[in-house]
């Protein structure tokens, strides 16, 4: 026969300080797991929704990221005319994109962090879903003018509206801000490629984007570019581009977590079993009485693993209390594989909100089960005449 | 002081609690000094800067090269003592895991430049006098077994190329996990548009005061050519690449801040049950003439105790850790991983802040309480 829970209810409520320290520390461990958690979601969720579908990146073979890859003039007219490349009326979907850095100082501060700056064709926003300005205009082909992503303005100093930055001896002037749903080119800056090309005294592109017709040609041409012996490029579809991108930066930040919430646990699981053994050892005659009742060896150890739990799981509550406000908060930090800013919000996601309450009542389980045994192997004897 | 076998006494008498207790409070500072070291590590380029260096780079960014003959004009502004090319190559070791810094210099002078690091007269020669020759840090011997002659293969993803390399001397001090070779050779092999080009110079003052000088001179000398430069101070060009990271700094002590919370509760449940269980005790002692002050003091000295023996084992244990477990052989960006004195020092205040925090309110309660109150209690 199991204990009515309104016992345990009753006991929780009764030993209030101790269940809320008790629950505090759980929290405070699910809390700060779940927040470096949130800041490696958040960062994974913005590479992987950055590549669309049918979209193709051409790069130089050997390059590792668009910084270091170079695609010729003659290149891209082989490109572009290939079987399998989607057209638009009579024009292919094909982007060439140039992409530099700029230094940039951070707001209130006199450091900051490479931006990257994209020299943009006809085709780039045809090829990005997501894509709009939200404010000012686009640039005029041809013109030194630049739209900059909404994030970036507000981390960056001089990305104002009317604001100008200078590559090399040209000034540009930024005439309007885009947004990109969170995309990972919302953290650049987007000029003309032509202007970029001659401020830049550059000839060749850094990267080609195609649009393919279906899967199998995203496939198939893959394969057809890279084979290509006299190109020397790699083509690679969009979506594994940007996913391989997450490697570093959120693998850091997901061991960093995994091991915080490691040792914070073990701390927390001592603390409750402290508490529990507290609540054993005050509660002797009680259980003697309620073995006398009837109460099986098993429901009593049942009884007390449930208290915990059920504190952990109160915990676990706080945690996510605490962790909720940074949903969707916007940070940045440098993207390892390229050397430039990624802006990006923290995510709290219901999976790693599931993974916190699975940690927080595993605590609360293990934290319990020595306390609980002990309870449960009183000699009903020995239990009643306990002072 | 009269009173510490009576603490002693007391922290045994529920030696599952005090372990328990304790156990939780090593395990947190070790996680707080561990996390304290990471971020000097972050902030190790900036402290350990040399305040005669600086660094050019291109006005734009690090994306953009500058031309190799800007040597020759920097060299001629007052105050710099030398200046050579100091250019990343971005070299690949056999596969991309094994990262490590590599860079391009001249190697007759960066002797002068980079004081900080220590070789052998020999060795030194070997290197100059070895056009294809490399420096390595002594941390890349341990992690890759790398040795004096042996023939090293560096795959530039930037360049396009693949470089091999002899390896001429085994340096230490500053960053060991880090190969320099000759400028020279691998400008011959670089593709056309590198061709004498330089990522950035690495200048040497002749004193302090030079500096902010140089800095304004060099970046005026190229200010309307194709390739302005930015000049630094080696402590301000660290600072740089320490806030690209953003944010993490400030949410590191985020981190560190509810930890040490959760420690205070921890400690603060222990005492409060600790203290809560004694009452009767308390009103013992009261009755046996024992003033309030003394009882509270008893209840504090317990709780610093408990801290104490919790902070020694867990600044012990890391530090025991980090000096035989070198853990920069295999985080890449960090030069070494041992604690500071200053982190261990303040971990030691923060159990000590700790013991008394936890256990303030409960001794205050307590020793309050008229003997009455306290003979009665059913605790």
């Amino acid at each position: 026969m199991a204990l009515p829970i309104k016992y345990n209810f009753r006991n929780i409520v009764v030993r209030k300080s101790s269940t809320l320290a008790t629950a505090f520390t759980i929290g405070l461990t699910v809390g700060v797991y779940l927040m470096v958690m949130s800041l490696a979601r958040g960062i994974d969720l913005t590479l992987t929704s950055s590549g669309e579908p049918l979209n193709l990146i051409v790069l130089r073979e050997g390059s590792t990221a668009e910084l270091n890859s170079t695609v010729s003039r003659e290149n891209l007219n082989d490109l572009i005319y290939l079987d399998g490349v989607s057209r638009e009326g009579d024009q292919p979907l094909a982007a060439p994109e140039t992409v530099t850095l700029i230094y940039k100082a951070r707001k209130g501060m006199s450091q900051g962090s490479n931006v990257v700056i994209r020299g943009v064709g006809p085709m780039s926003t045809k090829l990005r879903s997501g894509f709009r300005t939200i404010a000012g205009r686009t640039f005029q082909p041809g013109l030194t003018e630049a739209i900059v992503s909404k994030r970036i303005s507000e981390r960056f100093q001089g990305l104002d509206l009317g604001d100008k930055f200078r590559i090399q001896t040209t000034d540009y002037t930024v005439v309007g801000f885009f947004d990109a749903g969170g995309k990972a080119f919302e953290s650049e800056i987007w000029v003309d490629g032509n202007s970029l090309a001659s401020s830049t005294k550059r000839d060749s592109f850094s990267s080609v984007l195609l649009r393919t017709k279906d899967r199998t040609t995203l496939e198939s041409l893959a394969k057809r570019i890279s084979d290509d012996q006299r190109l020397h490029l790699k083509a690679v579809p969009e979506r594994e581009f940007y996913e391989a991108q997450q490697g570093i930066a959120s693998g850091l930040l997901k061991g960093l977590a995994i091991f915080i919430a490691f040792i914070m646990s073990v701390g927390a699981g001592f603390a409750g079993m402290n508490t529990m053994y507290a609540a054993v050892a005050r509660r002797t005659k009680e259980i003697g009485t309620l073995r006398v009742l009837g109460f099986s060896r098993l429901s009593i150890l049942a009884a007390f693993v449930l208290e915990s739990v059920a504190i952990a799981v109160v915990g676990v509550g706080i945690g996510i209390l605490l962790a909720l406000p940074l949903n969707f908060v916007s940070t940045g930090t440098s993207n390892f594989a390229t050397f430039s800013e990624i802006a990006f919000n923290f995510r709290v996601t219901p999976d790693l909100m599931l993974s916190a309450l699975i940690f927080g009542a595993g605590i609360g389980f293990l934290g319990s089960l020595l306390p609980s045994i002990r309870a449960s192997r009183f000699r009903i004897v020995d239990a009643l005449r306990a002072s | 002081m009269k009173f510490s076998k009576l603490i002693l006494k007391n922290i045994l008498r529920n030696k599952r609690r005090t372990l328990l207790t304790i156990s939780s409070l090593v395990v947190s500072l070790f996680l707080i000094i561990t996390l304290a070291t990471i971020l000097t590590e972050f902030s190790r380029g900036s402290e350990q800067a040399n305040p005669l260096r600086l660094v050019t780079r291109h006005a734009v960014s690090l994306g953009f090269v500058l031309p190799a003959a800007h040597q020759q004009r920097i060299a001629s502004v007052p105050g710099v003592k030398q200046v050579m090319p100091f250019s990343w190559f971005g070299g690949i070791y056999k596969d991309e895991k094994n990262f490590f810094a590599n860079f391009a210099v001249d190697a007759s002078k960066m002797r002068d430049i980079l004081t900080e690091l220590k070789m052998s007269d020999g060795e030194w020669q070997s290197f100059i006098n070895d056009r294809q020759g490399a420096v390595v840090g002594q941390k890349l011997v341990k992690l890759y077994g790398f040795s004096l002659g042996q023939r090293i293969t560096l795959r530039s993803p930037i360049y396009d190329r693949s470089v091999e390399f002899i390896v001429r001397g085994i340096c230490t001090g500053g960053d060991e996990k880090t190969l320099f070779f000759h400028h020279d050779y691998i400008n011959e092999l670089v593709p056309a548009w590198a061709k004498d080009k330089v990522s950035t110079f690495s200048i040497l003052a002749n004193s302090a005061a030079d500096v902010p000088r140089i800095s304004q001179a060099v970046d005026s000398l190229f200010i309307n050519t194709d390739a302005p430069t930015k000049t630094e101070s080696e402590r301000e060009f660290a600072m740089s690449f320490e806030t690209m990271m953003g944010g993490v700094k400030q949410f590191m002590y985020g981190i560190m801040a509810a930890i040490t919370f959760s420690v205070l509760l921890v400690m603060g449940n222990t005492m409060a049950m600790t203290v809560r269980e004694r009452t009767r005790e308390v009103g013992m002692l009261k009755a046996l003439g024992f003033q309030r002050g003394t009882i509270a003091r008893l209840f504090v000295g317990e709780a610093l105790l408990v801290t104490t023996l919790g902070a020694l084992i867990g600044i012990g244990g890391a530090l025991l850790l980090y000096k035989s477990v070198d853990l920069s052989l295999y985080v890449p960006n960090v030069q070494s991983f041992v604690p500071t004195g200053r982190t261990l020092l303040s971990a030691f205040g923060l159990a000590i802040f700790v013991g008394i925090i936890s256990v303030i309110y409960s001794a205050y309660r307590v020793s309050g309480m008229t003997i009455a109150e306290a003979l009665r209690s059913t605790e």
